[in-house]
Formats: C-alpha cells, sequence, structure tokens
C-alpha cells in the first residue's frame, strides 16, 4: 500500500533529502488512484509548500506544530493514553506487532509515531492496514481538524488517510481546540477506566481484535455503559 | 429397570459447593484473566528516585518492559529504624507516581533544538568561516543578534544535531572566553543534592573552563541568614524521623503533610505517642487540621508572636523560676555569658561590640589571634577570662583548644556567669532601637510614642588599654531587649503580661491578631516541656517564614526560643527548617569532583541574588532607600548610598564574590603583569588601587561587564525561580516583557553612588542561553539553544536529602528516549567540542581569579573591629585581608575533556577536606584507579583513575565522601580531633570497613556514616539532628564566639538594628500606588499580599505540568483569594482575574476560599506559563508567572563578609531573593485572550 508510504515520508520532520524527492513525490502522487482527485490536489498543494519555502521555515512550522503539545501530535498514544501509565504498556504491545513482522525500530522514535505506524502498515497486507487505521481514524479526524483550523498544509495528510477508508472528509471549525481549557475536557480525559472482571470484561475484547493490548479507541468509549 | 446404566459412575457434573453452599465452582472461559496477567508482566524492576526539585529523596520501583517504562511503584526494603520508632516506608507520593508520564509525554524535549535564526545565521557563517569566527561574526553583528535575541519566548525552534549543537556552544564559551574572559560563561543549577552527578557534570565543565557556578539556595530565598548568623552552619536540622523523638511540636509557618509528604507520618504518628502539636500559619492550611491549637498571626508578622513567646520563656524559666537545665545550657553552649562593650553614640549608650582579648593589655597572654577571642566573667573567680572555642582559637593556634570544655584558655576550669545583675557597678541606660512603631499602610503598628528604647542594664567596669569602658553580659542585654522588668526601675519594661510595652504578649495583640493568652499558654508548654526532657520541644519551620525581607527576625526570634529552652543539638528538639533540603551528605567526596578541585583551586562561584540584582537591572528600579532600614541609633551619614552601593563594598572588600570580576579580561591582566614584568597580584593590586583596573561590580551596565553565556541545567529557572521575570526578559534576553514601571533615571529618583549609570538601558545582555531539560518549560521557551536531557529513569546518579539519613541512586532503567543524553554525556560532549574549536584560539592561559574571604577558612578573620575600606583610602588593599584573595590559575584549554573524564592530580597532592579541616586522600585514590580503571591513552591524564560515565562519577563522590567511606570518616574526625584537641573517631570506628559502591546502593538504600561534615551523627542510638556533636562532643559553633549567638555585633549588623532580634514589619516596596486607578477596565481593584508557598499539585516548586496532578487542582494558573476579598470586588470563585502592579501581571483564576485570610492571595510557586494561561488585559503579553509581580530587594547585612561565621561560603551566606513584602492590585478580567494565533511577526527570510 504505497499511499501509506507515501504519506509517511510527508508527515516526517522536513529535510534536504524530502526536498529533493518532491518530483518523485508528486508524480507518484498523479498515478495514485487509491486517493479521490480534490484529497490528490490538497496533498500536491503540500508538496508545492514544502517545494517553495525555506527548509528551516518549514523545520520551524513542522517544530510548532508536532513537536510540542498534545493537541496535534503525531504520537497516536498521545491522544488515547495521554500520560496515563497505560501508554507503556500500549507501546509494548505496538512494538511486539512490529516484531511479529520481522520490523525492530531503526530511530530513537517511539513506536506510536504515525508516520512510523503508517510505514509499517503500508508493509503490511492492505486489510490488516484499513483495520488498524480503522481504528485509528477518530484520531486522525481529531488531529487533522485541528490542523485544518490552524489552517496547517499538513491536513491533507490526514484527510487523505480518512479519505483511505471511505471516511466522510475533515470539516472545518468543528475542532476541539478551545476546548482543552474547559474544565470537562480534562476530567472526560482523565477519567480512570472503571476495572472490570470476567469473561465478558472489555479488555477481553479488546484483546481478542488485535491479540495485544493495544487499542486506539479512547477510554471513555471502551467501557459499556 | 434400574438407573444403573444410565448413571455415571466415573464422573460427575455437580460441581462442589463452599461457604454453605454460597460458592459453587464453576468452569467457565478463564483466558480473559491472561489480559490482567501480560499487563503486570515486566521484564526487570530497577531501583531510581526523583530529583532535581523533588526533596523526597524516595526510593522507587521502575518496571521496564521490552525496553519501555510502564509504572512505578514505592520501594518498600528500606534498612529498618530502631525497635522504638516507627519504620521510613510508605515513602513517595502522588507527584512521583505519576512521574513515568514525563518519558513519553508531548511535552518531552525530544531532540536538540536551536532558535531557528541563531541557526539560520550560524549555518550561512559557518559556510565561510571556521566555527570560532563563525559566533564572532554574529554576536559581533547587532542586527544578527537583535534578529534572535527579541523572539525569545516567541517560539521559532528548529531541531538540530548534537554534533552541531556541541560546535556552537563550544565555540560561543571559546569566543566569550577569549574575548571578555572565563567568568563571562555562567551556569545556573539548583539542589545537588537530589542528582549531585548530573549537577557536577555542569559544574566540572565550568569549573575547568573558568566559568561561574551560580548559588541557588539564597536565591530562592531557602537560606535561612539566620542560621549561618547564629551557628556558622548553613542549614543543619533533624532528620524527619527525629520528629518522633519530640514531645511538644510548633510547625510554624511549615505545612507538613501538604509539602513534605513522604515524611509526614512520623509528624501524625507522634501524635499518637503523645506529644502535643501547635500549628502556626497565617492561613488554614494542611497542617492546621493536625494541631491541638492553631495560631493565626497576620502574614509576616511573625516576630511579634515569637519576641513575645520569648518574652515569657525568659521571664518565668530564667528569672522567675530558673531552669536549672536552661540555664547550664545557656552557660556552656550559648553566647549568653559574652561579654559586649557599652558605646556611646549621640549621647546615648549602646550596645556595641564583643569586647575581646585584644582590648586588653597583655592581650590577657593570648598570642594568637587576641582580637577574635571573646570574654567573659567566670563565676568561681571573679576573673575576666578567655573561654576556648571562640574563633580566634580555630585558626593557627598550635594547642588544639577549640573546643567547648568548660575551661579557660591557660586551662583552668571555669563556670561562666550569665548575668553580671549580683556584680554589677552600676545599672546603666542602655537604648535598643524600635521598629514596631513604624506606620504601614498594610500591617498594624503598635505606637510606643518614640523609636528608640531605653532600658536599664546591669554593667561592669573594666580597664581596656583604651581606658575604662562599661561591658554588659549578652543575658542582661536580650533581658533588656524583651523588655523585662528586672527591679532596676526606668522605662520600657513590663512587670506583668497584659502592659503594652515591647515585647509583651499583649503589645504583640494588635501586630499579629493573636490572643495574649494563646502565647502565654504555647509559651509556657513549650518551655515548661523542654525543662522536663532537656530539650525535646521542636519547632518546624518553612519557607513562608523565610521569604520576607526582614526574614532574619522571623527566624532569630524562634530560634532565640529554642536556645533560651535547650533545644538545639537534643535529640528530639530543636530547629528544623525544611526548604530547599540542601543537604549534600557526601559533600566533601562531590566537591572534588563538582568543582574540578582535582585539577585547579579555587573554583569561581557566585552568589545568584547579588548576580541576577545587577545583571537584570533590577537595581536600576531600586525604591527602598537605606534609612527606611536603618536603625533610628545609626548614624545615616556612615550608612550613604543605596542597596547595589552595599553590594559593590561588599565585593570589593571580599565579602561577596563577584561574576564577572575584573573589567579586563582576567587572561589579559596576567599577560599585561607579564609585559610589565611583575607578579600578577602585584599587578592587579597596584593597578586596582590606581584605577586602571576596574571592578565589573561597579558598571554592570557596561558590555565589558555582561554575562554572556548562560547554561542553565536541572533547573525551570525563568518559569520558577527568577524573581523579576519581567526584568529578566527585558534586560538579560531582550524579548517582550510585561513590566510596567520606569527606571531610576525617568523618574528621577537618586542614582546609586558605586556605580555608572548609563541613560541607555542595556537590553539583551546574553549572547546565549542554553537549557538542558527533559520537559519544554518556561525557561526552555525563552533559550537560543535547548538539549534534551536523560530523565530520572534514564540516568546513574545519586539523590541524599535532610529528610532521612539513606543515600539513593537513580538508575537508567532504560535508555533517554528520542535524542536525549543524560547530563554527564552532554557536557562531557562540550568538553569535548571545546577542546577542538579552542586550538588556535586558547592554549594553556594563565587567568588571575578573585575569591572572596571565605567561611571555614583563616579568611574569616578579616577585619575584627571596624570596618575599613580600601577604595576610600581607609586601609591598604591586602588580598585576602582587605579585599578578595587572587590566585593566577592555569588552563590547559586543549586538554578540557581529557581533565574533565580523569581524576587529576591534586587528590594525591593536595589532598581533600571541608569545612576547615583537611586530610589525605592519597589511599582513595589508588582505590578509585583499580576500581575505575586508569587512563592509558598518552597524554596528560596517562595513569589518572578514569571518571567516563556516570557511575564512574559516582564512585568518585563515594570514594572520597567519609560519609560514604568509613576510613575516610575515621581520617576526618582524626583532622578535627587536631583543632579541637579532643578525641572524636569514636564515632565512625565501627563502620571503618564499610566502603559504599554504586551498585551497594542500587540493592538496598544505604545509612550514611557520621563525619565531622555534618553537626548530627547516624547511629542506633540517635536519630540525626544538627547540633547534636557541639552538645556532645563540645565541637565549637563555626561562630566568632564558638557559641550559639544571640547577639550579631558586625558594625552592620548595629547599624541595621539587628544585634539582637527586634519585631521589624514588612517593608514598603511601593509597587501598587503608581498603577491604582490607572489601569482601569470597569472592575473594582483591591490591594493585597502576595503570597507564593510550596503547592500540592506540582512537583515542589519547579514543574507544575504533570497533568494528573493538574486534573486533582483546576488544570491552570490559580490564585487564593478570601471571601471577603473577593466580594469586595465582585469575584467570583473560577473567575479569571489579573494580579498586577509596576513589575508586570498576572492572568489566573481565582479560587474564593474561606481558608485564606483577609488582606493576603497566595499564588503556589511555578505554575508554567506554557499550561493554560491565557493574555494579560495589562501587559498584552502571555499572562505571566508568579514572579512576573516580583522584584529582588537586597539587604546588606546579608552581604557582611570576613567576619567569623559572617563570611562567605557557596549557598551559605550572602544576600536572598525576598519576595513577601510583595503587593498587588487584584481585578477580574473582562477578556480571557487565548492568544491562540501565530505572532504576526513576517519570517525573516535569508538573501537567497
Amino acid at each position: 500500500m504505497n499511499t501509506l508510504k507515501l504519506l509517511s515520508v510527508l508527515l516526517g520532520y522536513p529535510s534536504a533529502e524530502l526536498v529533493a524527492a518532491i518530483p518523485e513525490l508528486a508524480r507518484r502522487l498523479g498515478e495514485d488512484e487509491a486517493l479521490q482527485p480534490d484529497t490528490r490536489d490538497a496533498l500536491a498543494g503540500l508538496l508545492v509548500e514544502l517545494e517553495r519555502e525555506d527548509l528551516l521555515d518549514l523545520q520551524e512550522r513542522y517544530v510548532a506544530q508536532f513537536d510540542t503539545g498534545r493537541a496535534t501530535s503525531l504520537h497516536l498514544f498521545e491522544h488515547v493514553h495521554g500520560d496515563s501509565r497505560d501508554r507503556g504498556q500500549a507501546m509494548v504491545g505496538l512494538m511486539s506487532l512490529y516484531h511479529r513482522a520481522g520490523f525492530v525500530l531503526a530511530t530513537s522514535e517511539l513506536p506510536d509515531f504515525l508516520p512510523a505506524v503508517l510505514e509499517y502498515l503500508s508493509t503490511r497486507p492492505t486489510q490488516e492496514a484499513r483495520d488498524v487505521l480503522d481504528d485509528c481514524a477518530h484520531i486522525l479526524r481529531a488531529v487533522g481538524e485541528r490542523l485544518l483550523d490552524h489552517r496547517s498544509p499538513y491536513a491533507a495528510v490526514f484527510s487523505a488517510l480518512l479519505d483511505l477508508q471511505g471516511e466522510p472528509p475533515l470539516i472545518a471549525g468543528r475542532s476541539d481546540a478551545d476546548d482543552c481549557h474547559s474544565l470537562g475536557f480534562s476530567d472526560n480525559d482523565w477519567q480512570e477506566t472503571p476495572v472490570e472482571f470476567g469473561p465478558d470484561a472489555a479488555m477481553h475484547g479488546a484483546q481478542q481484535s488485535r491479540g495485544e493490548f493495544i487499542r486506539f479507541v479512547p477510554r471513555q468509549h471502551i467501557s459499556r455503559s | 429397570m434400574s438407573h444403573f446404566l444410565d448413571r455415571l459412575s466415573y464422573l460427575t457434573q455437580e460441581r462442589e459447593s463452599y461457604a454453605d453452599g454460597h460458592g459453587t465452582l464453576t468452569g467457565e472461559d478463564r483466558t480473559w484473566e491472561d489480559g490482567y496477567r501480560q499487563r503486570w508482566q515486566h521484564d526487570k524492576i530497577v531501583r531510581s528516585t526523583h530529583g532535581v526539585n523533588c526533596t523526597g529523596s524516595c526510593s522507587w520501583k521502575i518496571y521496564v518492559k521490552g525496553g519501555i517504562v510502564t509504572w512505578e511503584t514505592q520501594q518498600t526494603d528500606y534498612p529498618r529504624t530502631r525497635p522504638d520508632l516507627p519504620n521510613h516506608e510508605p515513602r513517595g507520593c502522588s507527584r512521583g507516581a505519576s512521574y513515568s508520564w514525563y518519558m513519553y509525554s508531548a511535552n518531552r524535549v525530544k531532540y536538540p533544538m536551536v532558535r531557528g535564526r541563531l541557526l539560520r545565521a550560524w549555518r550561512e557563517a559557518r559556510k565561510l568561516m571556521g566555527p570560532v569566527e563563525a559566533w564572532a561574526s554574529i554576536v559581533e553583528s547587532p542586527e544578527a543578534t537583535k534578529a534572535y535575541k527579541s523572539r525569545r519566548g516567541l517560539g521559532g525552534f528548529v531541531r538540530s544535531n548534537w554534533d552541531e549543537v556541541n560546535e556552537i556552544v563550544a565555540s560561543a564559551n571559546v569566543y566569550t572566553i577569549k574575548r571578555y574572559g572565563p567568568d563571562r560563561v555562567v551556569g545556573f543549577s539548583p539542589i545537588p543534592a537530589m542528582s549531585m552527578v548530573s549537577y557536577a557534570a555542569g559544574s566540572r565543565y565550568l569549573s575547568l573552563i573558568g566559568g561561574v557556578c551560580m548559588s541557588f539556595y539564597d536565591w530562592y530565598c531557602d537560606l535561612p541568614p539566620a542560621s549561618p548568623q547564629t551557628w556558622g552552619e548553613q542549614t543543619d536540622v533533624p532528620e524527619s524521623a527525629d520528629w518522633y523523638n519530640s514531645t511538644y511540636i510548633v510547625a510554624w509557618g511549615s505545612n507538613v503533610p501538604q509539602t513534605r509528604a513522604p515524611d509526614a507520618h512520623f509528624f501524625t504518628e507522634v501524635r499518637y505517642k503523645g506529644a502535643k502539636i501547635v500549628c502556626i500559619t497565617p492561613d488554614y492550611a494542611e497542617v492546621s487540621k493536625l494541631g491541638d491549637l492553631w495560631l493565626h498571626p497576620k502574614q509576616g508578622t511573625d516576630a511579634a508572636l515569637a519576641m513575645a513567646m520569648g518574652h515569657v520563656i525568659l521571664k518565668e524559666f530564667h528569672l522567675e523560676r530558673p531552669s536549672a537545665y536552661f540555664r547550664d545550657y545557656a552557660r556552656r553552649y550559648t553566647d549568653l555569658p559574652m561579654l559586649v562593650k557599652l558605646a556611646e553614640r549621640n549621647g546615648r549608650v549602646v550596645p556595641d561590640r564583643f569586647v575581646r582579648a585584644s582590648d586588653f593589655s597583655e592581650k590577657l597572654g593570648q598570642a594568637n589571634n587576641p582580637e577574635w577571642k571573646t570574654l567573659a566573667f567566670d563565676e568561681r573567680s571573679g576573673k575576666l577570662v578567655v573561654p576556648n572555642g571562640s574563633i580566634g582559637f580555630r585558626w593557627g593556634q598550635a594547642d588544639g583548644k577549640w573546643n567547648l570544655e568548660e575551661k579557660e584558655a591557660g586551662g583552668e576550669e571555669i563556670r561562666l556567669r550569665l548575668s553580671l545583675l549580683d556584680v554589677r557597678d552600676d545599672a546603666v541606660a542602655v537604648a535598643f532601637p524600635y521598629f514596631g512603631g513604624i506606620v504601614t499602610e498594610n500591617f498594624e503598628h503598635n505606637d510606643q510614642g518614640r523609636d528608640v528604647l531605653v532600658r536599664n542594664v546591669p554593667a561592669k567596669k573594666l580597664q581596656t588599654q583604651a581606658g575604662e569602658i562599661l561591658v554588659a553580659s549578652v543575658f542582661d542585654l536580650m533581658v533588656a531587649n524583651y523588655g523585662i522588668d528586672r527591679g532596676l526601675g526606668g522605662d520600657n519594661v513590663a512587670a506583668d503580661y497584659d502592659q503594652n510595652a515591647p515585647y509583651t504578649p499583649a503589645w504583640q495583640e494588635c501586630i499579629t491578631g493573636v490572643k495574649a493568652a494563646d502565647v502565654v499558654t504555647v509559651a509556657r508548654q513549650f518551655a515548661d516541656n523542654a525543662d522536663k526532657t532537656h530539650g525535646k520541644s521542636m519547632v518546624i519551620i518553612g519557607a513562608s517564614m523565610n521569604h520576607w525581607y526582614h526574614s532574619d527576625m522571623n527566624y532569630r526570634g524562634i530560634i532565640n526560643m529554642l536556645m533560651m529552652c535547650g533545644c538545639v543539638g537534643q535529640s528530639g528538639g530543636g530547629w528544623a527548617h525544611y526548604v530547599g533540603q540542601e543537604k549534600l551528605r557526601p559533600q566533601t567526596g562531590w566537591t572534588a569532583l563538582a568543582f574540578a578541585l582535582d585539577w585547579s583551586r579555587p573554583p569561581r562561584q557566585q552568589n545568584s541574588t547579588s548576580f541576577f540584582y545587577a545583571h537584570t537591572d533590577q537595581w536600576r528600579y531600586e525604591k527602598l532607600d537605606i534609612n527606611e532600614i536603618l536603625s533610628p541609633l545609626a548614624d545615616p551619614k556612615d550608612f550613604p548610598g543605596s542597596l547595589i552601593d552595599y553590594n559593590v563594598r561588599a565585593e570589593r572588600m571580599g565579602w561577596l564574590p563577584s561574576a564577572p570580576q575584573l573589567r579586563t579580561n582576567p587572561i589579559q591582566v596576567v599577560k599585561d603583569a607579564r609585559i610589565a614584568g611583575v607578579d600578577p597580584k602585584d599587578y592587579a593590586v597596584k593597578a586596582l588601587k590606581e584605577g586602571t583596573l576596574r571592578m565589573s561590580c561597579e558598571d554592570p551596565d557596561n558590555p565589558a561587564n555582561f554575562p554572556r553565556n548562560l547554561f542553565v541545567w536541572r533547573s525551570n529557572l525563568l518559569g520558577s525561580s527568577a524573581k523579576g521575570h519581567e526584568y529578566f526578559l527585558k534586560h538579560l534576553l531582550g524579548t517582550c516583557h510585561g513590566l510596567q514601571g520606569r527606571d531610576l533615571g525617568s523618574i528621577g529618583g537618586a542614582k546609586p553612588q558605586e556605580v555608572t549609570w548609563h541613560d541607555e538601558v542595556p537590553e539583551g545582555k546574553l549572547d546565549l542561553l542554553v537549557t538542558i531539560d527533559f520537559r519544554m518549560s518556561t525557561t526552555c521557551l525563552y533559550s537560543d539553544i535547548v538539549l534534551p536531557t536523560a530523565t530520572w529513569y534514564e540516568k546513574n546518579d545519586l539523590n541524599t536529602s535532610d529528610m532521612h539519613p539513606f543515600i539513593h541512586p537513580l538508575s537508567a532503567a532504560v535508555d533517554p528516549a528520542w535524542e536525549a543524553r543524560s547530563d554527564w554525556e552532554i557536557y562531557k560532549g562540550f568538553a569535548k567540542k571545546f577542546s577542538e574549536v579552542c586550538v588556535g584560539h586558547l592554549g594553556v592561559e594563565k587567568e588571575l581569579v578573585l575569591t572572596p574571604l571565605m567561611h571555614d577558612s583563616p579568611g574569616e578573620l578579616a577585619q575584627a573591629t571596624d570596618v575599613s575600606e580600601w577604595k576610600k583610602g581607609q586601609c591598604d588593599l591586602i588580598p585576602g585581608k582587605t579585599a578578595p584573595a587572587m590566585t593566577v590559575i592555569e588552563r590547559d584549554y586543549p586538554n578540557t575533556y581529557k581533565k574533565f573524564t580523569a581524576l587529576g592530580p591534586l587528590m594525591a597532592k593536595v589532598g581533600n577536606g571541608g569545612k576547615g579541616i583537611a586530610w589525605n586522600t592519597e589511599h582513595e585514590v589508588k582505590q578509585l584507579g583499580d576500581l575505575n580503571r586508569l587512563v592509558t591513552e598518552a597524554g596528560i591524564t596517562l595513569g589518572m583513575p578514569r571518571i567516563e560515565s556516570d557511575i564512574d562519577a559516582a564512585e568518585v563522590i563515594l570514594m572520597l565522601a567519609p560519609e560514604t567511606n568509613g576510613e575516610v570518616a575515621v581520617k576526618a574526625w582524626q583532622a578535627l580531633s587536631k583543632v579541637t584537641g579532643r578525641e572524636h573517631a569514636h564515632l565512625a570506628h565501627t563502620k571503618e570497613d564499610e566502603k559504599l559502591r554504586f551498585r551497594d546502593l542500587q540493592a538496598q538504600p544505604r545509612k550514611i556514616i557520621s563525619s565531622p561534615t555534618w553537626s548530627g551523627i547516624e547511629s542506633e542510638k540517635v536519630s540525626y539532628n544538627a547540633g547534636w556533636t557541639n552538645v556532645n562532643e563540645l565541637i565549637p559553633w563555626r561562630t566568632l564566639t564558638g557559641r550559639q549567638q544571640f547577639y550579631q555585633d558586625h558594625k552592620w549588623m548595629l547599624g541595621f538594628g539587628e544585634a539582637l532580634c527586634v519585631y521589624r514589619p514588612p517593608v514598603d516596596l511601593k509597587t501598587v500606588h503608581p498603577l491604582q486607578g490607572k489601569k482601569g477596565n470597569g472592575n473594582p481593584e483591591v490591594v493585597l499580599n502576595f503570597i507564593t508557598p510550596h503547592q500540592k499539585w506540582g512537583i515542589h516548586s519547579t514543574y507544575t505540568d504533570n497533568l494528573m496532578m493538574l486534573t486533582l487542582s483546576r488544570g491552570g494558573p490559580i490564585v487564593w483569594l478570601s471571601e471577603h476579598d473577593a466580594r469586595s470586588v465582585g469575584i467570583a470563585d473560577n473567575d479569571w482575574i489579573e494580579l498586577y502592579n509596576v513589575n508586570g501581571a498576572i492572568a489566573t483564576r481565582a479560587v474564593v476560599s474561606q481558608r485564606v485570610k483577609p488582606g493576603m492571595c497566595m499564588m503556589y510557586h511555578a505554575q508554567e506559563k506554557i499550561i493554560n494561561t491565557p493574555g494579560s488585559e495589562i501587559t498584552g503579553t502571555r499572562g505571566g508567572i508568579h514572579n512576573s509581580v516580583t522584584r529582588i530587594v537586597t539587604k546588606p547585612t546579608h552581604m557582611i563578609g570576613g567576619y567569623a561565621q559572617l563570611s562567605y561560603g557557596f549557598n551559605y551566606y550572602g544576600t536572598i531573593g525576598t519576595n513577601r513584602d510583595e503587593f498587588v492590585l487584584v481585578r477580574k478580567m473582562n477578556k480571557v485572550d487565548w492568544m491562540d494565533e501565530p505572532a504576526a511577526v513576517p519570517t525573516e527570510r535569508s538573501p537567497a
């Protein structure tokens, strides 16, 4: 699934190597039939930006957008587990998924870094990639809409991911960025999952689907109530 | 037909039941349980703890799975205590338990980052020239520097890599050293005890290149100067377990259950044993609920309360029904019997200095330091005697008499007389200063009709070389100062507690609001308990008492009570000040590593408060006039100038350190001397006297004297401790700020006398700010280079506390995430690159280092009876006596890396030591070589012990320190015996073979070994308590008299009215009126006192971005207000409000609570600007931090030096950053602007 590899590359830290590869990326994008024309145009816009803008400016913007803060973090578990202790365990699960496919992490990045996840999925059978992305769709949407509201060209990557899943497009002005200042936001975000026992416990279901303790669903969605 | 065939014989479907049929065994699917089994599986458990700014020092289990930290739990394997004492566990609190999130948090610094504009300039320049030249080309261009300095705090970072950042940092350092001097490179890092190897990494690098290490304890205002003043001791306190040995505890301004969570159990446990607890806090703090009695004086007036309690104790337990225990203690362990000269000044008789042996004919037989030996009367013989133990006996004395045996210098047994009442020649009317009548806007005063109180004091006449003088004992002066009627007639004394005369219980009532009857009750119980138990009354005291301008009075008032009752040095008693917990137990092992004493001595160390006061230009806005704080008995002509003038004088006289030191590069000074053909010291002395060489302190706004490079590590300087935050932003950093006030130049104020005034205000003095952190703190936002460091589960280090006697490891459970490196590796990287890029710019250089007159060195005997300034021609410039000491030091710059990674030759050649004693350390160096292996590479370090890794560095500390190496402990005690003439080594003999290694500590926390570095011991019989060895081993306190001092006789102490403890109201900082009613937004304003306590929801005083903790609080900046004040200006709970004054503004939410005392508001420390902080309506910039409304105001008595206990020591004495006298205007905000849009500044583009 080369589209995923392409999107992984585009979400990486802007480098001279990336800029040099833009003509090649543009060509590949033009040939990509998995994406809707609108999505392709939006991605082409990102490519133009990457090609046109000064590299240090691009990097400054990338750092400001992705390297600090939670709202548009590219680490998926930031949006699932936040800073709870479940996060470490979730990363362990994701790493063993990579291991089973014969991969180990080659850089100092964490396993839940979206470009790494996309690269991994690009090597997997289409259905598996779809399943995982399906699980992540709400995160991709939330981050994508925040980027859209920040008028960030990177929103195109998230549009593309949703597009691949046949999800409806991103909608501007709907992001919850302001909500993070409300008390309710952090309360919901930090509510502990009730512990459940027995054969019907929610965790059981999570394991069945992935065979591991990885979940991309926000914890408030997990409780059966 | 039977059912025989249908019936199962061997099988049954029936299930076994149990619990009387209530339960049945079933056989359903149990695979769901695997989820939980896997959930709690782990590969390994590693022992670590949390440092920097959590001083809990708790042992934790860190669980690791697949190379990832999954969770942490409390360790419970501390060594047991004694049978009659509860164990230490469990230690660790909610803050520690939520730490592991930091490691993978979105807020973690992941890559080396550089401000984009700086990096652009650097890369452009680097294409054309070498690294040092490239740095020069940037900082020598005003446009280039403004381009990046003005963007500090406004984002704009890009990722870099270690090679590149190392080169930038090294080049900046090399350039700065070459152009301006090594003392323009400075570094700030706090509380080394909490991760001492990480601290040492930076300080070793700085010390090797001649840079300056900045103090933190005084700067944080955690240092109580009253401690060095009274005891000659920075801060020494009981461990928390000793609370359990107490029978009467006063928690005075200390919120134990909130701020000392892991230790608080001893506090609650001792209540079950029957100890009485009294809590004294203005607000209904957490601790209040644990008290049998809660007193709530007006904030900032505690000294009045303490003085009234002292009045009761002195009167009842020393005069009316004297306690034999108290009197014996006072005679042997305090300066109460010592004699003070009564002098005439402006027609009044006033207490002056201690009389000295040198005042008398034949110097009373004292050839060695007679001017530093104090005197008393012997009760038996009636003779004037020179008791052993005063500081004159400490230095240069051949016969080991620096001890507290009841003997005089000739060896005769003596019994010192406390009062001269029965042997007086006369009762003399002596004048005492009174400050309680000063009228202030926000504090009640008690008008006595005058500011000088004359009281009758019994006195004796003595014949000195200068004629007949009158002397009084400190005891008699104390009784008079406390206003107790002894039947000597005269005014200003009280015969009963209901009289309104200073300092009766009735007198304090209108100032503090505490009922007189409660004062009497507590004082009486406190003393009665101490009398019956021989000193088991304790005061736990905290920052809230120490952050006031006149904190010395708060503290001395309480310390006086403890000394009057013989509590200091007694198990279960004494002074328990827990702020900053700066007890680096293996100190003398650590200093060698940390300050590179193995390569060169002395290092450069600076007191931060004076440094920042000068270099962030807070002095340019000073409005506290000297006359406002001078004693009514002092002659203002003797005390001219403004606060910074006193600091400059102190620096010139060698009292306080300087950074930078000289306007001329100290490397150049040595070169100039060589050209002139004279010794560099002689050259410098002559040039200073002639004025051709100037000290930097005289002109801090001259670019030649700017600090240029600043390293911040293990610290959130700008988000937490930087008092006068907005001044930092404006002057030091040169970026946007919220400062509202105008400087003395623009308001026509009186300018300082000793400092050059520049009308043009410098902005952006710093060329480079490098911050090393694992989280994107407020400080990181303002830095030019941000480097990712290892967290506390990713590095190896050591950790100790004063709260318990154990030494802990921090262990690398996993490798540092992303590109992070440990502090040790980061500074090693700087050292390596520095050694490369300096070639061609710096070689083997010699430079002149100035050092103040140090405490615990012979330098502390500088000017015994007067203050003379060489600058004013009052005396000659003698380095080390009337001016800073001078040393020429060789720096082999290209070998900086080699030196960093090996233990240098001075440890074996010169030895090691601390606190005034020294011992041979050859054996330890040999053993360290065996342990760490020797350097085998050719070069200057060939054959020396390696210090390659952080564990190697930890082993250096453990091997060299007496606290972790029993053999060294024995040597250290023996070294002390030479000075005291008494045998002490028995305290360590049983542990002589004990040598702790890093791996031992990882196996289990280990107890330290007793050493003379500290005044308490660890044994099976007593818990650690300060002053224990003074009392039990008769080792003198490191003060002028060798005793605990009630009386401070330095000329400046007399001048500023603090010879004896008095009540002084908070000072008026004049920060509110210029803005009152001027910045209207339509909402009413209220004036409130601004208080900044330690909190529960942040990691001590540094970090409040732990989302777990924020969730337990309100998730952003909050300020607590009383219901009364909130109602008066229409503020409801959770409203957005603004606090402001001339220093700046804070936007925050209101917490309206009945627990807060009307008239004050509280903002807990260090609520980060990065967490939910909106824009301020006043400043138009983002919110501000708690220090946005503060400014440093220094105090001259803290600048005294070269005078026994009042001598400089790093983090020991010096100016402190007080901030609680501050007032703010508070009002409701109209508009909350989150400032979420990117700042509207066009991105600068480089020419294509």
